[in-house]
């Protein structure tokens, strides 16, 4: 009985752990998107001071291409709608894994409960 | 996500820090400790990015129209330089960020770098007032499990 409960816990602890693992690399992933969204936003905002006739350049590898502004601002609200959709996908899969997590702690704890009384049991047997 | 505030607010729960177990007020303070640690590394790192706007400002100072036909050497590598001319000195290109770069003559280049050093200086103080509020609550939290912890000895 008590070497049962004991491996249920093990298993239990691992796959909390694993949870846990997954949560911190997805938040990590959020906040690099939400830096990139930020960084997108203060871009657009510049692009959005602009006479329509200024001059602005893309950095393509080493070198540095003319852009329409137009088209340069298109850009970059395309990607910040993309970046904000990812950002939504990224939040739901947080809250499924938070839960996930919370579904796990409780187990967990209701079965330290049930190893602590079967320890109580064997020692009264004994 | 969670979030600890000692100023009341509607989607926050208020709770006695007195009520809290001693377990439950160490992890809140290593919460805490978590998230000063965060703002002290986005204050350096905004200190240093203010610190590269000022340079570039303070170089642009040191550009007129003047300049234009002098000779400059330029990096090719880290240690090796070629001559050449300056041209065209009156406009300049800027990095905006997200590999985008815009030219802007030299008085508007100017106030990019007043307006981004001074956009830089609000973010550190919006920085600076939440880090102070967080460890007043921390300093609570530790008076609190100290008074605890003499408690749990005497009794």
């Amino acid at each position: 009985m008590c070497e049962e409960v004991q491996r249920k816990l093990q298993s239990e602890l691992d796959s909390f752990k694993n949870t846990q693992k997954e949560l911190q690399k997805i938040v990590l992933t959020r906040q690099q998107l939400d830096g990139q969204l930020n960084e997108n936003e203060i871009v657009k905002v510049e692009l959005d001071s602009l006479a329509t006739d200024a001059k602005v350049f893309k950095s393509v590898g080493p070198v540095l291409i003319k852009t329409e502004l137009a088209e340069a601002k298109q850009n970059v609200t395309k990607r910040m709608d993309y970046i904000s959709k990812e950002i939504k996908r990224i939040d739901d899969q947080i809250a499924v894994l938070e839960k996930k997590q919370d579904n796990h702690r409780e187990s967990l704890q209701k079965l330290q409960h049930q190893f602590q009384q079967a320890q109580v049991k064997a020692a009264m047997q004994a | 996500m969670a979030q600890i505030s000692s100023v009341a607010q509607p989607h926050m729960q208020q709770i006695d820090l007195t009520t809290l177990n001693i377990q439950q007020l160490s992890t809140l303070k290593s919460q805490l400790d978590n998230e000063l640690n965060l703002f002290q590394e986005s204050l350096s790192s905004l200190k240093i990015a203010q610190t590269k706007f000022q340079n570039s400002g303070e170089t642009l100072g040191q550009i007129n129209s003047e300049s234009e036909g002098k000779e400059i050497l330029v990096p090719l590598t880290g240690s090796m330089y070629v001559p050449g001319k300056l041209y065209d000195t009156n406009n300049v290109l800027i990095d905006i960020g997200t590999r985008y770069y815009v030219e802007k003559d030299l008085d508007a280049a100017k106030d990019y770098f007043k307006r981004k050093t001074q956009f830089l200086t609000e973010q550190m103080e919006k920085v600076q007032v939440l880090g102070f509020e967080k460890s007043k609550i921390r300093d609570a939290i530790v008076e609190i499990i100290e008074l605890k912890l003499q408690q749990q000895k005497s009794s």
